[in-house]
């Protein structure tokens, strides 16, 4: 900062120390509120405020915001100070510009034109300020403002290196807070590119991290970088370090950017080009040597900043997968960090040989080391080494070492950490399942595993046992017998009755010509364990006693005597009370024969992919990833594969149980299963592209309904009449879980020449939202009387595929026809001078509906016109007025409906002052009673 | 039970420490000043409960003085025996400032020895305390003051030793009271009242008891009552008819009282009358509170006009409502105006006005004023364009001093028997003096 002292601020030294000596919050906020009314002052009074002064002011305003105040003025003179020649005043404008930048558009505006006026200005600090500050607000109108400006400096040749640095690492910035509103010209690409054969390795350096965020956005853009990166690589590997003086960090030249690029080149596949190649492996095989030379310092930054070199290199190395010399050289070394003294190193290099054991030229070399990696698990204090050893050991494992590896497992669990006991359990029982040549040697792995770490075992863990157990049928008797044993110890973990008490209800039958295992025993001594368990696991045993029913008929009273009794059949439980019910009936009503049906074994489950590593998979979604991909190839699909009872009459009550498990497992199939349905509806309705509907009857007598429906799309209407003109409203609902396009909706009249009505429909919305409802408003006016329906025709995209449905639209006359009151006399004296023949129009059919006296009513008074009583002498009849207006004229209607209770008949009788109209109504009413 | 009393400066740095129970640890001194004293959010209850235990605190100037208790306690007997402590504390050394408390802290230990015992406030009372706790030094203690102190704190009367002997018998009493007021803009009485005290200060020898008379409403009707069947009874039927007229409006309606413990209360029970043997010294005799009638001795009427997004005018007219031969004293006046204030000119008539930036008010001071006058500034203020915040208008508070009780409180009567030593009630010599202050006199603009 040049020249401070000169210009220090006294003012705001003495403000400061103010704020600081205030002995409490009151009096600090009084100090402010003076300080604030001064400035606010002074910012208001004198126009003439010199740079300095306002410097002071603006850093005033800037500590006092630091402290927590709102600041609400100001803003214009910090601007001001972006365009003062004083870089102190620049500095602090910019300072402030980039601390509190919450302002209106107009004000960025002015500052964007501030800072780009600096930007395109010659002086290479104001242009660095610029960027600076460019870089710390670095919002979305700032990458559009400098989508151009900045890349040009980065790229021009007569910008110095410092400028270009900047420039380089704020482009950085402004790429990773908004990169879709930066586009970087294409012309651009090779000088960019180019940046990374830069003298300066400050340039250089900048440049590789702004390219590697480049490249992911656009890899074959930039595929040119890794020629570049290759060879200025090994020109820093190669040379000495004295060569770097600025920078070589204790005697390893230029670290960072040799990190970066091959961080870089990680991007992309090995080159293809056979001399890059070389020297690119040539590179790698000199870092690999440089990690061999003795240390050339005892400081540990000499070695941290060596190691990082080399692990990125070994990354680089897993990452390319094609040179076996180098996999092995690369686990060679990490070999000796493996006995080294850091812990952190050991860490590392755990790590890294879990991504070499996944590569098949350096599995076998990893394996040299199993014992090693068995030693940290016993011996190491940290415990997140510890957890890379297992993953490693996890990683390691093969046919031909996993009984150890699953014996040393077994061992380490019982003092294992807590916080990886869980991961661990399902790591033996995936590698024990997964390696088994025997299954009794898996069995017994399960069950002492169970026994070990009984309070780890997942679900899914004890849930696979029993799947294995019931799709092999040669381990089963065996199962049995090791399940029967298990049982007998003193204490059983939960886990281990549930297995057991499964397999004994299955399979109990192979051991019970055993002595020391009869059925008697069996029931026993699953019985001694009943009362501790948990509610879910009684519902379990209670289930394996219904199948000791079935599998040894001389202990059924037993069996049934348990559940009859109070702590089963009145069990607060309801699952237990109602197993403990349900079972008691079955075993006393139903025949043997019908027990054996419902009560047989298992049959085997559809092999898929073990829920162990789905399971897995959740815990550590990303660290699994490689280790385990050649089982993820297998589809994802996966559905609950829990042991089940065979009979449908259980289904009952397995469903609680398989519910919460299903939660657990994944939801893909839930999903897939909905989109195929939700597609497979698609073509059946739209087969014919127009599909006149009938039309629905229904709007007739009320003023809203759905007038069409499908998969798709449903349409209702809702009229308000207002004398000739109806106000409706049309409601467009998408049923899909997509987005409905491209909508538009006319109505057509019949007679297009003659128009009977005047439709006016404001225009729609084009787009409905997946389950969103859009309306549509519009008026129809009557303009005469007719009788054909006008048609509405709609068209739309479906997920691209566009859909057009026609329907009837069943506005009818009778939506134009006013209520009219009249007393008997009025009504008679209208009835007879409506006499013409073409007035009157008379009905007789027969009756549709039950003929009740309120629905017909009820009817009548929906369809528009009055329902007038005490006019006709015979209460049964229905009489009544209406007004049918058109825009031009109104007509009077008149009606008469006789119902014929005996003959269920009715006569309807409607007479009209207008010629026509009087036999349409009657047709409209016809079939409708 | 009080488990413990600190005492911190500002800073939260502990100054006096002073556990009584086990249960309350050294770091309950750390608790409260992290989560209090240094909390990034200010705390506005003055109980805090932290970890199960209670904190207790008031804020003298830049002095924290907090309780501590782990137990249930009755939190208004911790705030009674705090408030007490502060008033034990200044009379013996005056201001509460850190500089006092570090001056005075053996004082201050001695003092917390004596007035909590495990938890349990004993004695506060000033002058019993400083019958044995003296700030003179260590000086021999003769047996008779030793049997005196014992029977004064032991004794049936407590708060008053035996043998006082003055020359001149004198006392003294003062009727202090504040008026809290709310008005509206327009001039509507939102809410009001008055907390009045009686502090007397008795120069009297031997045990005297006194009876105190004033115009409580009960008191009086009782006492008319009596009078007006005794008149009718004897000679003036007329008098009786006017009697009840002039005590309408003499009488106040007090809406609850408290008095020292040196007053019997069972006769302020059966007799309605305020009879004691009041300590030596001086001593607050009774508290009340009135909410009606109440004669507001000023009135402000504010008139504020924005004048478009940069201009604000204020004019402000108080004006005093009391007898024209009285004169109200310290009056000041202050007036918020909005935070974005940058200029303020200021025009008054009388007395002095300043804007003081650091409080965002204008701040009008008069020495005195007199009964049935009025006064006027008015303000043009300059602001800065603000959209963000619309400024809410801060009530105008007033502070003020007059020479009567706005409650309409008048004391009728002390008399004083002293049956032992031979001097009357006509010889004391009586002093009564009434204060109005103010409370929070707030009035909106």
């Amino acid at each position: 900062m040049p020249n401070m002292r000169g210009d220090a601020m006294r003012g705001l030294a003495v403000f400061i120390s103010d704020i600081r000596n205030c002995k409490s919050r009151e009096a600090e906020l009084r100090r402010i509120n003076k300080e604030l009314t001064n400035i606010r002052q002074r910012f208001r009074a004198d126009k003439t405020l010199d740079g300095y002064q306002k410097k002071k002011y603006v850093c005033k305003l800037l500590f006092i915001f630091l402290l927590g105040h709102d600041i609400d003025f100001g803003y214009m003179e910090a601007v001001n100070l972006l365009s003062s020649n004083k870089y102190t005043e620049k500095q602090i404008g910019y300072l402030f510009i980039s601390v509190i930048m919450n302002s209106s558009s107009d004000m960025k505006q002015l500052i964007i034109q501030n800072i780009r006026n600096d930007i395109q200005s010659r002086n290479p600090i104001f242009i660095n300020l610029a960027l600076q500050c460019v870089a710390n607000i670095g919002d979305r109108e700032m990458a559009t403002a400098f989508t151009n400006d900045i890349p040009r400096l980065l790229v021009s040749g007569d910008t110095i290196d410092p400028v270009k640095q900047s420039a380089a690492l704020c482009l950085l910035k402004l790429h990773r807070t908004s990169p879709e509103s930066l586009q970087l010209n294409t012309e651009w690409t090779a000088r960019i590119i180019h940046l990374l054969n830069d003298q300066h390795l400050g340039v250089a350096t900048a440049a590789v991290s702004l390219i590697d965020a480049l490249v992911k956005r656009s890899p074959d853009e930039y595929k040119g970088c890794v020629n570049l990166a290759v060879s200025r690589l090994s020109r820093i590997v190669t040379s000495s370090y004295t060569d770097f003086q600025d920078y070589t960090y204790y005697f390893v030249p230029a670290p960072w950017l040799c990190v970066k690029l091959l961080r870089l080149l990680e991007n992309y596949p090995p080159p293809e080009d056979p001399s890059i190649r070389s020297r690119l492996n040539e590179c790698l095989d000199t870092i690999l040597n440089k990690a061999q030379e003795p240390l050339k310092s005892k400081k540990v930054q000499h070695s941290n900043a060596r190691n990082a070199v080399l692990f990125e290199a070994i990354n680089l190395i897993i990452h390319m997968d094609c040179e076996s010399s180098l996999l092995v050289r690369a686990c060679n070394q990490l070999g000796q960090f493996l006995q080294n003294r850091e812990t952190n190193l050991r860490y590392l290099a755990l790590e890294s040989m879990c991504l070499l054991a996944a590569s098949e030229f350096s599995h076998e070399a990893v394996k040299k080391h199993q014992e090693t990696v068995i030693n940290a698990l016993k011996s190491e204090r940290d415990v997140s080494v510890r957890q890379r050893a297992v993953d490693l050991l996890y990683a390691m494992c093969d046919r031909s070492n996993a009984e150890d590896i699953v014996q040393e497992m077994l061992t380490y669990l019982e003092t294992a950490d807590y916080t990886i006991r869980e991961e661990m359990v399902l790591k033996i029982a995936i590698l024990s399942e997964k390696y088994a040549v025997d299954y009794k040697w898996y069995l017994d792995i399960m069950l002492k595993l169970i026994r070990i770490a009984g309070d780890f075992v997942s679900e899914e863990v004890w849930y696979r046992v029993i799947q294995v157990v019931v799709n092999r049928a040669d381990v089963q008797s065996y199962a049995a017998k090791i399940a029967f044993e298990a049982l007998q110890a003193p204490a059983c973990h939960e886990n281990m009755i549930k297995v057991a008490g499964y397999i004994l209800g299955e399979y109990g039958n192979l051991i019970a010509l055993d002595p020391r295992s009869t059925p008697m025993i069996q029931f026993e001594l699953l019985h001694t364990k009943y009362h501790l368990c948990s509610p879910t696991t009684r519902s379990l045993i209670l289930s394996t006693y219904m199948k000791f029913i079935n599998l040894f008929p001389e202990i059924k009273l037993h069996i049934q005597e348990i559940l009859r009794h109070d702590s089963n059949y009145r069990s607060s439980d309801v699952e237990i009370q109602q197993r403990a019910t349900e079972y008691l009936r079955l075993s006393e009503i139903c025949s043997p024969t019908v027990l054996a049906t419902v009560l047989e074994i298992m049959p085997p489950y559809p092999e898929k992919q073990s829920p162990l590593l789905v399971r897995l998979k959740q815990k550590k979604p990303l660290m699994e990833a490689d280790t385990s991909g050649e089982l993820s190839t297998a589809p994802i699909s996966q559905s609950d594969d829990g042991p089940k009872l065979t009979d449908t009459a259980m289904h009952l009550h397995q469903q609680q149980q398989q519910n919460g498990l299903l939660v657990s497992l994944d939801t893909t199939e839930s999903n897939g299963h909905y989109e195929t349905s939700a597609s497979s509806s698609l073509p059946s309705s739209f087969s014919s592209s127009s599909t006149a509907l009938q039309t629905n009857k229904k709007f007739l007598f009320k003023n809203s309904d759905i007038i069409f429906e499908n998969d798709i799309l449903q349409i209702g209407i809702k009229g308000e009449p207002k004398k000739s003109v109806l106000h409706v409203e049309f409601y467009y609902g998408n049923k899909t879980n997509f987005n409905l396009t491209n909508l538009s909706a006319s109505i057509s009249l019949a007679d297009e020449l003659d128009p009977e009505l005047r439709i006016h429909m404001e225009p729609v919305q084009t787009t409905i939202d997946p389950r969103a409802q859009i309306k549509q408003m519009g008026t129809i006016e009557c303009l005469k009387d007719y009788r054909d329906l006008p048609k509405m025709s709609l068209s739309f995209f479906y997920s691209n595929v566009p859909q057009k449905i026609d329907f009837l639209l069943p506005v009818y006359l009778n939506k134009f026809i006013e209520k009219a009151e009249m007393d008997s006399n009025n009504y008679f004296l209208r009835w007879r001078n409506l006499d013409k023949p073409d007035q009157e129009c008379q009905k007789i059919f027969a009756a549709k509906f039950p003929m009740s006296h309120d629905a017909c009513g009820q009817k009548l008074e929906g369809f528009g016109w009055s329902n007038l009583h005490n006019i006709d002498v015979n209460a049964d009849n229905f009489c009544g007025a209406g007004i049918f207006h058109t825009s031009a004229q109104q007509v009077g209607c008149l009606y008469r409906l006789e119902p014929n209770k005996q003959a269920k008949m009715y006569r309807l009788t409607i007479r009209a002052s207008k010629a026509g109209v009087a036999s349409h109504l009657a047709e409209l009413l016809e079939d409708q009673f | 039970m009080i488990g413990g009393v600190f005492i911190y400066n500002h800073k939260g740095e502990v100054l006096i420490s002073r556990v009584y129970r086990d249960d309350i640890g050294r770091n309950a001194v750390d608790a409260f000043r992290v989560n209090v004293i240094h909390a990034r959010q200010q705390s506005r209850f003055p109980v805090v409960n932290i970890a199960r235990t209670s904190f207790f605190y008031t804020k003298r100037s830049n002095i924290w003085l907090c309780a501590v208790a782990k137990q249930n306690i009755n939190a208004a007997m911790v705030f009674e025996f705090l408030n007490k402590m502060i008033d034990v504390m200044q009379s013996y050394f005056g201001k509460i400032s850190e500089e006092n408390v570090k001056n005075n802290f053996v004082l201050i230990y001695e003092l917390l020895d004596e007035i909590l015992d495990f938890g349990y406030p004993q004695n506060s009372d000033t002058g019993v305390l400083k019958s044995f706790i003296t700030q003179q030094g260590v000086r021999p203690v003769t047996r008779e003051e030793q049997t005196n102190v014992t029977s004064a704190v032991t004794g049936q009367i407590g708060w008053r030793r035996e043998g006082i002997k003055y020359r001149r018998n004198e006392l003294f009493l003062d009727v202090i009271e504040s008026v809290n007021l709310l008005m509206s803009q327009q001039g509507q009485v939102l809410s009001t009242h008055v907390a009045g005290r009686v502090v007397m200060k008795s120069y009297l020898s031997g045990m005297p008891e006194c009876k105190f008379g004033i115009n409580d409403k009960i008191t009086v009707e009782n006492r008319t009552k009596n009078t007006t069947d005794s008149t009718n009874a004897t000679t003036n039927p007329n008098n009786g008819a006017t009697n009840p007229a002039t005590t309408t409006k003499t009488a106040i309606a007090i809406d609850d009282c408290q008095f020292h413990q040196c007053v019997k209360l069972s006769k302020f029970e059966s007799e309605h009358s305020i009879s004691f043997i009041p300590p030596d010294g001086e001593f607050e005799l009774m508290r009340y509170r009135t909410t009606k009638d109440i004669s507001l001795p000023f009135r402000v009427i504010p008139l504020v006009r924005e004048i478009g997004r940069t201009k604000m005018e204020v004019k402000v007219v108080v004006k005093s409502n009391f007898k024209p031969t009285l004169i109200g004293q310290k009056i000041e006046i202050r007036i918020p105006i909005p935070p974005n204030t940058c200029d303020v000119q200021l025009l008054c008539m009388k007395g002095k006005a300043k804007h003081k930036a650091s409080d965002n008010a204008i701040v009008w001071k008069m020495k005195r004023m007199g009964g049935m006058k009025e006064s006027q500034l008015s303000a043009e203020i300059e602001l800065t364009p603000n959209d963000k915040k619309k400024w809410n208008r801060p009530p105008i508070s007033m502070n003020f001093e007059v020479p009567f009780a706005p409650s309409g409180f008048k004391v009728r009567y002390l008399k004083v028997f002293e049956h032992k030593l031979n001097y009357s009630d006509s010889e004391t010599i009586k002093w009564v003096r009434y204060i109005g202050k103010s409370g929070l006199y707030e009035t909106r603009s």
